[in-house]
C-alpha cells in the first residue's frame, strides 16, 4: 500500500523532528547543575529524587542548603557572550559559593517568556532571574500572581516598586563615556561608529554614554570626532539579537562612512561586526557586556577595550541576599563606584593606548564618581 | 447580437481598460514627479550640497566625491519625471512602458537618496556593494527554488535547507580546515535535503507543503540541538573562519564597478555566474525543455518518451544544491562561526523574490537586488540620522518588498503542474 507507507515515513520524519526540537529545548531545561534531569528522567527513575529535590525546593527560601537560583534568558541564548551568559556566570557563582543549585530556560521568543518563568516556577526555585528589559511585563505579571515568590530583573526599573521583583540596573552610560572619550582619542579618521541590536533604553544608554564621551573629548581637546549611528534620539539597529549577517553588514556600512572603531551594542550579533572589523583590517571595535577578550577571545586583537556591565555580581549579591531572605523591591544600581560598571582592561592595546589618555580616563573616572561630569543619558 | 459585433465589443472593452490603466500609470508618474519636487528639492534648504563617496576601503581607483547641489538635483529629476507623466497622459508609452517605468523609479530612488545625503556625505559605491552582498543568498535561494517548482515540486523547505547547510558549512570547514570542502559539505547536504523533498513529494506523494513544513522543523530542531550540544563544548569546531575576498586582475580597479562588482567572495561569483547558466540551461537547452515540460505538462513529457519521475529527481537534488551553497553564505561567506536560527527566515524572503521574480532566474535575481538595496539602504539612512524613525527604516525592506510585489509585478504564474504528484498511467 502505497499511502500507507508515505504516511508512515511522514510520520516517522515528523516525530523525528519533533523528537530532535525537544531535545533542543530539554537542553534548555537541563542546564548544568548536577542535580536536575530531565522530563523523561524524572519521569521513568528516580523518582525519590525528585521529591528530594522539590521539597527541598519548596521548603527553602532561607537558609543555605537546597536554596535554588534560576535564569529565564531573553532571545539571545545562554552562551550569547553577552548579558545572558554574563547574568548566568553569577549563577554558576553562587553554585560554587553558596552551594545554590540552579536552573535555567532559554526563551526562543517573545512568547517563552510567561511559559518560562511558570515551568521554573513549577520546578520549585526560589529566586527567577529574568535577564533583560523585554521581560518587564512578564515578570511583573507572574511576581503579581504569586506574591510569595522572589524575582530579580535585569535592566527593568518599575515605576512602583514592587515589593518581590529586585530591579538590577546598571549606568552603563558612566563606563561607555569612558569608552568615548578612549574611542575618541584612538580614531584615525576622526570617525567612530555605533549601532544597536533593538532602540531600548538598556541598550541606547550605552550609546548616550559613548556620545557624552566623545563629545566631551570635543571640547576637551578640541578635536572633531564625529559619531555615526547614534544622535541622541535616534540610530542604528538591527532590529533583534540574533542575525549576525545583518550585524556584519551594518558594521561595514560603518566602515564605509570611514569609522575606524566600531562599538556594537547588540549582543552576539556583534560578533557579525567583528568579522566585517576583522577583515578590514584597519579598524577596531568596543565590546560590550564582558571582557571581549574572554567571552569572543578569537576576537581579542581587535578589542581597543570592552563597557562592562557586571550582571553577574549583582546576580550573585542579590542570589546572597535573597537565601538571607531578605529580597526587597529597592533597585540595585550598578554604577563606576561600586563597580557594577566599568572599563575593562586594554588587553591588547595596553602598548598602542598613550599613557597620557590612561592618566586622563582615571581622572574621568574619579570625576564620574564624584558626579562632576554629566555622562548622558 | 452576431458573432462580429460581440467580438467588437469585447474588444472596445478591453481597450478602455487598457487606457485607464494608462491614465493611472501617468498619474502614478505625476505624483512621483510632484514628491520628488516639493518633498526632495523643496524640503531641502537652498545652497546645501549632497555628498556621494565613491571609494571603498582598499580598493586601487580614487576617485574625487561626488558633490551636486541637492535642490538642483531633485529638482531636475522631479522635471524628468513629470514629462514621461505628461507624455505617459497624453498618448502612452506602449511597449517601453517597463524601461520608462524603470527611469522613473531609479529616478525617484536618486531624488530620495539626494534629500537623504543633503548637507552630509554617504558612501554609494558602499551601498552598492552591500546591496549585492545581501542579494547573494536570497537570489542562490530563489535560483533553488526555480529549479524545483520548475519540475513542479513546490520548495518551501528552502528556509530548513539553508540552515542546515550553513550548519554543515561551519563543521566540516572547522574540522578540515579549508572552507572550500566546508563549502562542498553544505552542498552536499543541500542535496540530500532535496533528495528527501523529492522522495516526500515524488515517491510518497505527500503534499508538498506540509513535506517542507516538517524539513524546515526538523532542520531548525536539529541545527539547534547539535550546536548547543556539540558547538557549545568543541568551539574549534565553530571556527571556520570566512572565504577570502578574490580580487579580480584588473577588473577590480574600475572605479565603482571594480569594488562592486569584482571584489567579492567566492559566493558572489558563484550567483552571478548560476543566473545567466541557468537561465540559458532552463530556456535554451534539451535539458531545460524537459524541466519545464515536467512541471508544465507532466502527462505531455510522459507520452513523449520523458521519465517523468527521474528527470524531478534530479531537478530537486541540483535544487537542494544550490539551496546549500546558499546555506554555506551565512557561515563560510559572512560571519565565520554558526549559529541557531542564523537563517533567521531568509529562506521564506528567498521564496518570495522567486515568486516576484516570476520563476525565472533573471527575476529572482532582480527581485534579491530590490530587497538587498532596502535592506542597504535602511542603515545608509540610520546611519545620515534622517527625520525617519528606526523602527519604520527596519521596517522598510520588507514594506518594499510588498509593494513591488502587489503593485508592479502584479499576476504571475506558476509552472501549471507546481505542487501536483505525477501519478503514471
Amino acid at each position: 500500500m502505497r499511502t500507507r507507507r508515505w504516511f508512515q515515513i511522514t510520520a516517522l520524519l515528523a516525530g523525528l523532528s519533533l523528537f530532535a526540537a525537544a531535545c533542543a529545548d530539554e537542553d534548555d531545561e537541563v542546564a548544568t547543575d548536577d542535580q536536575s534531569e530531565t522530563e523523561d528522567g524524572s519521569e521513568t527513575e528516580s523518582e525519590s529524587d525528585t521529591e528530594s529535590e522539590s521539597e527541598s525546593g519548596a521548603g527553602s527560601g532561607s537558609g543555605g542548603e537546597g536554596f535554588k537560583a534560576c535564569q529565564v534568558t531573553d532571545i539571545g541564548g545562554i552562551d550569547d557572550r553577552s548579558f545572558n551568559e554574563t547574568a548566568y556566570e553569577g549563577i554558576l557563582r553562587a553554585e560554587e559559593e553558596l552551594g545554590a543549585e540552579s536552573e535555567f530556560l532559554e526563551s526562543g521568543g517573545e512568547e517563552d517568556y510567561a511559559t518560562n518563568i511558570a515551568a521554573l516556577m513549577d520546578q520549585g526555585c526560589d529566586l527567577i532571574v529574568t535577564v533583560g528589559f523585554l521581560l518587564g511585563d512578564a515578570t511583573l505579571e507572574a511576581a503579581e500572581a504569586n506574591p510569595d515568590q522572589d524575582f530579580a530583573i535585569v535592566d527593568f526599573a518599575y515605576d512602583e516598586p514592587v515589593d518581590n521583583i529586585k530591579p538590577l540596573l546598571f549606568n552603563t552610560n558612566e563606563a561607555a563615556f569612558l569608552a568615548g572619550y578612549l574611542a575618541a582619542g584612538m580614531t584615525e579618521t576622526g570617525t567612530v561608529g555605533t549601532f544597536g541590536g533593538v532602540n531600548v533604553p538598556p541598550v541606547t544608554i550605552f550609546m548616550d554614554g559613548f556620545l557624552a564621551g566623545i563629545e566631551h573629548h570635543n571640547t576637551e581637546k578640541g578635536t572633531d570626532v564625529a559619531l555615526l549611528g547614534w544622535d541622541g534620539a535616534d540610530g542604528l539597529f538591527t532590529g533583534d539579537f540574533e542575525d549576525q549577517d545583518k550585524g556584519r553588514q551594518t558594521a561595514q556600512s560603518l566602515l564605509d562612512e570611514g569609522a575606524d572603531i566600531v562599538f556594537p551594542v547588540a549582543g552576539p550579533v556583534g560578533l557579525g561586526a567583528a568579522a566585517a572589523v576583522r577583515d578590514a583590517g584597519d579598524a577596531n571595535m568596543v565590546w560590550v557586556d564582558s571582557d571581549g577578550c574572554e567571552s569572543a577571545a578569537e576576537f581579542c586583537d581587535l578589542f581597543i577595550t570592552s563597557v562592562l556591565k557586571n550582571i553577574d555580581n549583582a546576580v550573585f549579591d542579590t542570589i546572597e541576599t535573597a537565601q538571607a531572605g531578605e529580597l526587597d523591591g529597592e533597585p540595585y544600581l550598578g554604577t563606576l563606584e561600586n563597580d557594577g560598571v566599568g572599563l575593562a582592561e586594554l588587553h591588547e592595546f595596553e602598548d598602542d593606548v598613550p599613557q597620557e589618555l590612561k592618566d586622563e580616563l582615571e581622572a574621568l573616572q574619579a570625576s564620574i564618581i564624584a558626579g562632576d561630569i554629566p555622562v548622558g543619558g | 447580437m452576431t458573432a462580429a459585433t460581440r467580438a467588437a465589443g469585447v474588444l472596445t472593452t478591453s481597450q478602455a481598460a487598457e487606457r485607464r490603466r494608462a491614465r493611472t500609470i501617468g498619474v502614478v508618474f505625476l505624483l512621483a514627479a510632484a514628491v520628488m519636487g516639493a518633498g526632495f528639492g523643496l524640503g531641502v534648504e537652498a545652497g546645501l550640497d549632497s555628498t556621494f563617496g565613491l571609494n571603498v576601503r582598499g580598493t586601487g581607483a580614487e576617485l574625487p566625491d561626488l558633490v551636486v547641489p541637492s535642490r538642483l538635483v531633485a529638482a531636475v529629476l522631479a522635471v524628468v519625471c513629470a514629462g514621461l507623466g505628461g507624455v505617459q497622459l497624453a498618448r502612452g508609452f506602449t511597449r517601453r512602458l517597463p524601461a520608462v517605468a524603470a527611469v522613473v523609479a531609479v529616478c525617484f530612488v536618486a531624488a530620495f537618496l539626494t534629500w537623504a545625503a543633503a548637507g552630509a556625505s554617504f558612501n554609494l559605491t558602499g551601498m552598492l556593494q552591500s546591496t549585492l552582498l545581501r542579494a547573494t543568498p536570497l537570489a542562490l535561494g530563489a535560483c533553488a527554488g526555480v529549479l524545483c517548482e520548475r519540475a513542479g515540486v513546490v520548495n518551501i523547505a528552502l528556509e530548513g535547507m539553508m540552515l542546515t547547510a550553513a550548519f554543515t558549512g561551519a563543521l566540516v570547514a572547522s574540522a578540515a580546515g579549508d572552507q572550500l570542502v566546508g563549502v562542498v559539505g553544505a552542498v552536499a547536504v543541500g542535496g540530500l535535503l532535496g533528495l528527501v523533498l523529492a522522495l516526500l513529494s515524488i515517491r510518497y506523494r505527500v503534499d508538498q507543503i506540509i513535506g517542507g513544513t516538517v524539513i524546515n522543523i526538523f532542520a531548525l530542531g536539529l541545527t539547534s540541538f547539535l550546536s548547543q550540544k556539540v558547538f557549545s563544548e568543541y568551539q574549534e569546531l565553530n571556527s571556520p573562519g570566512v572565504l577570502r575576498v578574490v580580487r579580480i586582475p584588473l577588473l577590480a580597479e574600475l572605479p565603482v564597478l571594480g569594488p562592486v562588482l569584482f571584489a567579492n567572495n567566492l559566493f558572489v561569483y558563484a550567483m552571478l555566474l548560476l543566473v545567466p547558466l541557468l537561465t540559458i540551461g532552463l530556456f535554451r537547452t534539451r535539458w531545460g525543455l524537459r524541466v519545464r515540460a515536467v512541471g508544465e505538462h507532466p502527462r505531455a513529457a510522459d507520452t513523449v518518451g520523458i521519465d517523468v519521475l527521474q528527470v524531478r529527481y534530479r531537478t530537486v537534488v541540483l535544487g537542494g544544491m544550490v539551496a546549500g551553497l546558499a546555506g554555506a553564505f551565512f557561515t563560510l561567506g559572512s560571519v565565520g562561526r554558526f549559529d541557531e536560527n542564523m537563517t533567521a527566515g531568509r529562506g521564506f524572503i528567498a521564496l518570495a523574490a522567486l515568486i516576484f521574480g516570476r520563476w525565472h532566474p533573471v527575476g529572482a535575481l532582480a527581485a534579491a537586488l530590490v530587497f538587498g538595496f532596502a535592506e542597504s539602504l535602511q542603515s545608509k539612512l540610520a546611519i545620515l540620522s534622517t527625520p525617519i524613525p528606526s523602527e519604520f527604516l527596519l521596517m522598510a525592506p520588507y514594506l518594499v518588498t510588498l509593494l513591488v510585489v502587489a503593485g508592479v509585478v502584479g499576476r504571475s504564474r506558476a509552472p501549471a503542474a507546481d505542487g501536483q504528484p505525477y501519478v503514471k498511467g
